[in-house]
């Protein structure tokens, strides 16, 4: 993809590229152009931005989405110019969760953020970021919530046919290596000075609109218009798509929409049926566009509970590359169903892109659920449909 | 607020109404036919209008008169009105009217506030949710709060209360699921056998929506009249606490084991578990697998071929 192209070192690298082929090769074959990242020789010559890796499959630039359990079922992270949508669940509060475990990755990180949203002003909601979970802490922590959980079944002899211990096992624990993805503790705030240090862009929809009250009959949404207009104008401004050459460290652009869809944009696919079906679809496609031509990975949160008609749904799925459903208990008969206790809710990949490849990059576990513990989200493997404590 | 018993029982649940009603944000109210809110809706206007907060009302489906009637001579001049019953598209053009339409008469009403607690209350949400584009009613609604924390007075969360009131069968699950979602608490009204009742779901940020249940009844002088529970000639039986689903109860094989099975499960070993006597059972040349054999007798339709045994060549 053209974000990976553009993280060589420019022309000198591929130059060098090219007189090194020449040296050594037994073949009339000659390397032109840019390099196709992945392979192990160019490993050394990419510069690498903080907070990226190449996907271990096909060299894809990668971000981490904040959560990295997330991270694993997505096959790593979330591609560099790719759309990652989250369904929100029904009350919003662990969509919300995950908006701003992905902006708080970015603070992280350092990339730049611009976080989007009709709701809430975009300065109170980075204020309302989670604090990182510190490395010598977090050991601790996991270690702590283990033995809570293993206390109760220590008890209970298990033997393990031996095929059963071959089944991977879900990443729990945190990640060793390098900072790829981070944990946060969703009970504290990021500090201040994180937050003041990072590069922000803020789109509060109310404002930038100059009237809230029209109705403007065209078929992109007003907000819709003006929040693509903003995109791009700090994509070009910024230089992520390569216009400017940037003097300085290359760097990602994390877009973060909050609530798409709803009827504080203008637009009211959840309010009726027949309402303008094609303003919301046009936004994407056309966002896609100014992504796969810049450094930047975008997630929207979008209430599709509230969506009323279904043939959007699909649409706005084919047209986002990472879709993530969440669906809570709170208020579902599954909250007093003992089968769904250990749980807060299910988490349904809906679907996964192929980039620049020909084969799904899909976990082998299928049922999924996810627990907000203390500090930590994290995401199981729910073994069983039916029999989840069962012990052989 | 009159307790219903004894001192002691009304003030707790009095206290408890207090918390349960500290309504800010936007509050649904959604009656049905059988259950009307306007009433509950008066009681919370005279509720706030004695608690010394300022009070505006956008009034469309009835008369000014009847809305104001029983409330008593001091609340209504504290009541700030906006008449949208008599002259709704201002064809009188009397200079009174506010431009705009209702939108702009919910713009005006921020304005005109003072800092400081507010409650306003729309007569009803249904009306004017019929009237105009629902994306731009939701979008007023947000921005009242907002320019209500901008003229001052604290965060916009506990300054500002809209009342709406919402009549159920009016609407389609899109706009009703629309509002729901920006609402801070719904109260759906219900009842049973003469007995109101009030669905309480408060959404505060970031946590656990709260449900609770109040049985009530509204007093002819507006006030609330809480009650401890349903009415006990129609309360259903208690429900024995519902057993729990229990996943192996009806299965075509057994989970439980009885105390002989478990012994001889004990000390069953596993095929590929690697045991000392079954290292020394291998390294010895026992006799042949005694284990099993499969005897075969070949019958009138087998062609065996000794040159072509799986029959797949095409000779």
């Amino acid at each position: 993809m053209a974000a990976v192209a553009t993280c060589g070192t420019g022309a000198g690298s591929t130059g060098s590229m090219v007189a090194a082929g020449s040296k050594n090769n037994v073949t009339s074959f000659q390397r032109r152009g840019p390099r196709a990242s992945g392979s192990d020789s160019s490993y050394s010559r990419l510069v690498s931005i903080a907070g990226t890796r190449p996907s271990v499959r096909n060299g894809q630039l990668l971000v981490s989405t904040g959560l990295p359990a997330l991270d694993q079922l997505l096959g790593g992270g979330l591609a560099v110019g790719t759309v990652l949508l989250i369904e929100e669940d029904k009350y919003n509060i662990y969509s919300s969760l995950l908006f701003k475990y992905f902006l708080a990755e970015g603070i992280i990180n350092g990339h730049t953020l611009l976080v989007a949203s009709a709701k809430e002003d975009p300065a109170d909601i980075l204020q309302e970021l989670p604090a990182p979970l510190l490395d010598d802490n977090v050991k601790k922590d996991f270690d702590e919530d283990a033995c809570n959980h293993k206390t109760a079944e220590s008890n209970i002899k298990m033997k393990i046919a031996w095929r059963y211990q071959l089944l991977p096992k879900m990443e729990a624990g945190p990640v060793s290596s390098s900072r790829f993805g981070h944990y946060y503790d969703a009970s504290k705030k990021m500090p201040q000075e994180l937050i003041e240090a990072s590069k922000w862009h803020g789109f509060f929809f109310p404002e930038k609109s100059s009237s809230t009250l029209n109705i403007e009959p065209c078929s992109l949404t007003h907000g819709y218009i003006k929040l693509l207009q903003f995109i791009q104008n700090t994509i070009y401004e910024e230089g992520f798509d390569g216009s400017n050459p940037q003097k300085k460290q290359k760097n990602i652009l994390r877009i973060g929409i909050q609530n798409l869809g709803s009827p504080l944009w203008g637009d009211d696919i959840c309010c009726t049926e027949n309402g303008n079906s094609h303003s919301l679809t046009k936004f994407l496609y056309v966002l896609r566009g100014l992504l796969r031509t810049s450094l930047s990975a975008c997630m929207i949160t979008m209430p599709t509970h509230l969506i009323q008609n279904k043939a959007i749904i699909s649409r706005v799925t084919n047209l986002s590359d990472t879709v993530v459903g969440l669906e809570s208990f709170i208020g579902s008969e599954r909250e007093t169903n003992p089968l769904y206790k250990d749980y807060h809710g299910l988490i349904h990949i809906r679907q996964i892109p192929r980039l620049n490849n020909l084969i799904y990059d899909v976990s082998d576990v299928k049922d999924l659920a996810f627990k907000l513990k203390r500090k930590l989200f994290t995401i199981e493997g729910w073994r069983g449909r039916s029999f989840p404590n069962l012990k052989i | 607020v009159t307790p219903s018993e004894g001192a002691r029982g009304g003030t707790g649940r009095q206290l408890e109404m207090e918390s349960v009603l500290a309504l800010r944000g936007l509050v649904l109210l959604r009656d049905s036919v059988e259950w009307e809110g306007r009433s509950l809706l008066k009681a919370l206007i005279k509720k706030a209008a004695l608690g010394g907060e300022q009070v505006h009302i956008l009034g469309c489906e009835v008369s000014e008169e009847e809305f104001r009637a029983g409330f008593d001579s001091s609340i209504n001049s504290r009541l700030v009105y906006y008449d949208f019953f008599r002259d709704p598209l201002n064809w009188a053009q009397t200079g009174e009217a506010l431009p705009g339409g209702p939108l702009g008469a919910l713009q005006a009403m921020c304005e005109r506030t003072d800092p400081g607690p507010v409650t306003v209350a729309l007569d009803s949400l249904s009306w004017l949710l019929l009237r105009l584009p629902c994306a731009a009613l939701c979008q007023a609604l947000c921005a009242m709060s907002r320019q209500h924390a901008c003229r001052g007075g604290g965060p916009a969360a506990e300054q500002l209360c809209v009342l709406g009131l919402l009549h159920r069968e009016l609407h389609g699950p899109g706009p009703m699921g629309a509002l729901s979602s920006l609402a801070q608490t719904e109260v759906t009204l219900s009842g049973t056998a003469g007995q109101a009742s009030a669905h309480i779901l408060c959404r505060r940020p970031r946590q656990r929506p709260t449900l609770e249940t109040l049985w009530f009844s509204v007093l002819p002088d507006l006030s609330l009249d809480l009650q401890g529970g349903p009415p006990l000639e129609s309360q259903p039986h208690p429900d024995p606490h519902t057993p729990q689903v229990d996943p192996a109860s009806h299965l075509t094989f057994n989970l439980h084991l009885s105390k002989r099975e478990r012994e001889a499960k004990d000390s069953l070993t596993l095929p590929f578990q690697f045991s000392s006597e079954k290292q020394q059972a291998l390294l010895r040349p026992g006799p042949g697998p005694a284990t099993s054999r499969i005897f075969y007798e070949p019958d009138v339709f087998d062609d065996l071929d000794p040159e072509d045994p799986d029959g797949d060549l095409d000779v």
